[in-house]
């Protein structure tokens, strides 16, 4: 093709500019692999950081729960109850969509300061065990203690830290060790003055709403193996042990059951409580806000898992499609009038989903920005080579060649350096990313760890990633020669001409 | 049969406020087979002139016949495809493609008309380089030609196409006289064995010998035919 035997000599002709345009688009496939890259390796790891370790595929809440936002909110109200979870349950076995589904109490608890200093606040996660761990195997680690049997308090290292900023103690479990490997650092530094408690005093907002409180002895610290900074925010305990902390009623007991030491916790009166606070925050009126169901304060369930829940965790079959199993719950839970709601873990895990959309949205700029530059670049140096070239242009217009040759001849040139150093850059940036992944780059920030999408930097080039390398590629590429190839187009035989 | 007709044409150029009236009124018919000579000094008009009847410029007034068709209603695309089809260009300096080779300068138009095989295309170049006296030099590059090497390239590239018409404004006005009277004589020669017709122009009087027949032209009007 005549075009392309002219537009491919020109290119060595015209080795100074052909390099520089070659060099940037080089740079550019570069940069778009690695921002490419480190988007796709943030979603997957973020999948794998959040859906394995804490939220699964689906979560499930009660009908009535308006707000989505149901796994990280701390200013909203207390999630809406699921009841008789026992009779929703075949359901959600005989669906056929789920590897596996764990029910949960959620809420935000207050620990008091026994000292009489700033009260400490967390979320608790009440469940069981044994099915919890199966639902999310081995997202734990232990770092002091021991795992408990079927009761038990199992803090995690970043719920320790911010109790400690916030009551000056720190908890430990009875007979082991104090280990400073996850203090931080003020705690470090007072490693030998600490004021170190085995047991921890937490007051839910009841159904009725009276504070009610629980005594709880620590039994084992932990990490959360992925993104320990946010899900170190979950202390987790039995369910039987929650519902009794929130004012809930277990199975067989007509009463809470307290203990001496509570009733004396209990008959504090709330001028007293503003008083042990040490501030002057309502408490009381911050932990009475929810709503109360009548159907709660009557029920006493039969077996555990006739209780009280807050969600149900689900983990979808690898095979089946979220938004497929979404629609099926939906279809699932209007059918048979069950009265929860499916919701994505992007939706449910609102500050993570959006946190992540800010990093995903700022690399784009990024690129957006590079894009930009390169196209300047670019247009700057086709446009002075097609204005170099005018009398060879303008001539061969003279001799018979139409706009369209020339357009031709410009876009193969551009399309060919493109291509060259476009895959180029991409090679080098697959590299790049290949020596990434082997340093096993890992982080204990937190912004950093939402922007690896866990404690590893893996940025991932897959196939989908190259095609819109690719396709941002080419954008760059016909952006740029777009207004140089006017020029070019725009040249006429007179111009030649008149130059001689 | 007329390959050029002209009728009152005129050509103005608006230089700032002042306009320049570069034709005022030309009149010419070239004939078939003629070997015409335009000729003037310097600012007299010829390559507006010449421009006007390749269609690289338009007339301001008057009717411009070239092979046959009235150019002045063309647009683009067209005026493009005549060019191709009709005309031959020898200019004084630029000619050639600089990446292309002797031979592939020469293949040019008949590669952009696409209508014949690849290889009677080159047959028929390599046959007209050979009869413009470049039979050895077909794969050099034109940086490696002299001036009057690059000229004889572009008369055989004008006339590959087998034109009605091969203009050349002043073709042999950088060239050295021995190598620019060569260049004529081939000129001249062509014209004779093809029977293809050329214009061309010049401001030296001594090239007058060579034309059949010679047009002077002075302040854009045509003073003696
Ligand atoms: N593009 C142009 N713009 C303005 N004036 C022009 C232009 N081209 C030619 N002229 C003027 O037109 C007149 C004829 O020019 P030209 O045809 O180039 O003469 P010649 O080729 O005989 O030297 C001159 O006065 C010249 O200055
Ligand atoms: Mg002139």
């Amino acid at each position: 093709m005549l075009a392309l035997k002219i537009a491919w000599r020109n290119i060595f002709r015209h080795r100074g500019k052909s390099l520089v345009i070659g060099s940037i688009l080089a740079l550019g496939a570069l940069l778009l692999t690695l921002g490419n890259s480190v988007i796709s390796g943030m979603e997957k790891g973020l999948e794998k950081s959040v859906v394995e370790s804490f939220t699964g595929d689906i979560i499930l809440v009660s009908q009535d729960q308006i707000d989505d936002n149901v796994i990280l909110d701390m200013a909203g109200k207390p999630l809406e109850d699921i009841f008789r979870y026992d009779t929703i349950k075949p359901y959600l076995e005989n669906s056929g969509l789920f590897t596996g589904f764990v029910p949960a109490g959620k809420d935000f608890v207050m620990a008091l300061n026994e000292h009489g200093g700033t009260p400490g606040f967390a979320f608790l996660l009440g469940i069981n065990f044994a099915d919890w761990q199966k639902v999310f195997p081995d997202n734990l680690e232990l770092l002091q203690g021991q795992w408990p049997q079927s009761t038990g308090l199992i803090i995690p290292s970043g719920s320790l830290e911010i109790l400690y900023t916030t009551m000056g103690t720190w908890f430990s479990p009875p007979h082991s060790e104090l280990d400073s490997s996850f203090m931080p650092k003020d705690a470090k530094e007072n490693y030998g003055n600490l004021r170190v408690q085995n047991d921890i005093v937490f007051m839910g907002h009841s159904a009725t709403n009276t504070a009610t409180d629980i005594r709880m002895t620590v039994d084992a610290v932990v990490k959360y193996k992925a993104l320990n900074v946010i899900w170190g925010h979950f202390i987790l305990t039995d369910i039987n042990s929650y519902r009794q902390s929130m004012g809930y009623f277990n199975q067989d007991e007509e009463q809470e059951e307290i203990s001496a030491e509570n009733l004396a916790l209990l008959s504090f009166d709330s001028d007293n409580l503003d008083a042990l606070f040490g501030n002057d925050m309502d408490f009381e009126e911050m932990f009475s806000q929810e709503s109360v169901s009548p159907e709660k304060e009557e029920f006493v369930p039969k077996t555990e898992e006739a209780g009280v829940y807050q969600m149900i965790f689900t983990r979808i079959k690898p095979e089946i499609n979220r938004q497929a199993a979404m629609d099926s719950l939906n279809r699932l839970f209007a059918q048979e009038d069950i009265p929860l709601r499916p919701l994505t873990w992007q939706t449910a895990s609102g500050v993570i989903g959006s946190m992540s959309i800010l990093i995903k949205a700022s690399l784009n700029v990024f690129v957006a920005f590079l894009f930009f530059v390169a196209i300047i670049i670019i247009v700057n140096t086709l446009s002075m080579a097609a204005l170099e070239r005018t009398s060879e242009i303008g001539m061969m217009r003279a001799v018979g060649a139409r706009k369209g040759f020339i357009a031709r001849m410009f876009m193969l040139e551009t399309g060919v350096l493109a291509f060259v150093f476009g895959n180029l850059g991409v090679l080098l940036g697959f590299i790049v990313v290949l020596v990434i992944r082997s340093l096993n780059i890992t982080t204990d920030n937190d912004m950093l760890q939402l922007f690896f999408g866990g404690d590893t930097f893996n940025p991932t080039f897959g196939l989908a990633d190259l095609l819109l390398t690719y396709a941002q590629l080419a954008a760059v590429t016909i952006l740029a020669a777009l207004y140089p190839i006017n020029i070019a187009r725009k040249i006429t035989p007179l111009d030649a001409i008149s130059r001689e | 049969m007329n390959i050029v007709a002209i009728e009152a044409l005129t050509k103005d150029y608006s230089l700032d406020s002042t306009t320049v009236h570069a034709l005022r009124g030309v009149d010419l018919n070239i004939k078939s087979g003629e070997l015409l000579s335009v000729m003037g000094p310097s600012g007299s008009g010829k390559t507006t002139l010449l421009n006007i009847i390749g269609c690289v410029d338009t007339p301001t007034s008057g009717k411009v016949e070239v092979a046959g068709t009235d150019i002045g209603s063309l647009k683009d695309k067209e005026l493009t495809d005549l060019r191709l089809r009709k005309i031959g260009f020898i200019f004084q300096t630029f000619n050639l493609i600089p990446v292309l080779n002797t031979l592939e300068n020469v293949e040019f138009p008949l590669l952009l008309m696409k209508e014949q095989s690849a290889t009677d295309i080159r047959r028929k170049a390599k046959d007209l380089l050979h009869a413009v006296g470049l039979g050895d030099h077909l794969h050099h590059r034109p940086a490696e030609l002299s001036g009057g090497q690059r000229q004889r390239v572009a008369i055989a590239r004008a006339l590959v196409t087998e034109p009605a018409l091969v203009l050349a404004d002043e073709p042999t006005a950088n060239l050295d006289s021995a190598t620019g009277a060569s260049i004529l004589d081939l000129m001249v020669q062509m014209n004779q064995s093809l029977g293809t017709t050329f214009l061309f122009s010049t401001h030296d009087p001594d090239v007058q010998k060579y034309a059949q027949r010679i047009v002077k032209i002075h302040d854009g009007l045509i003073q003696d035919d």
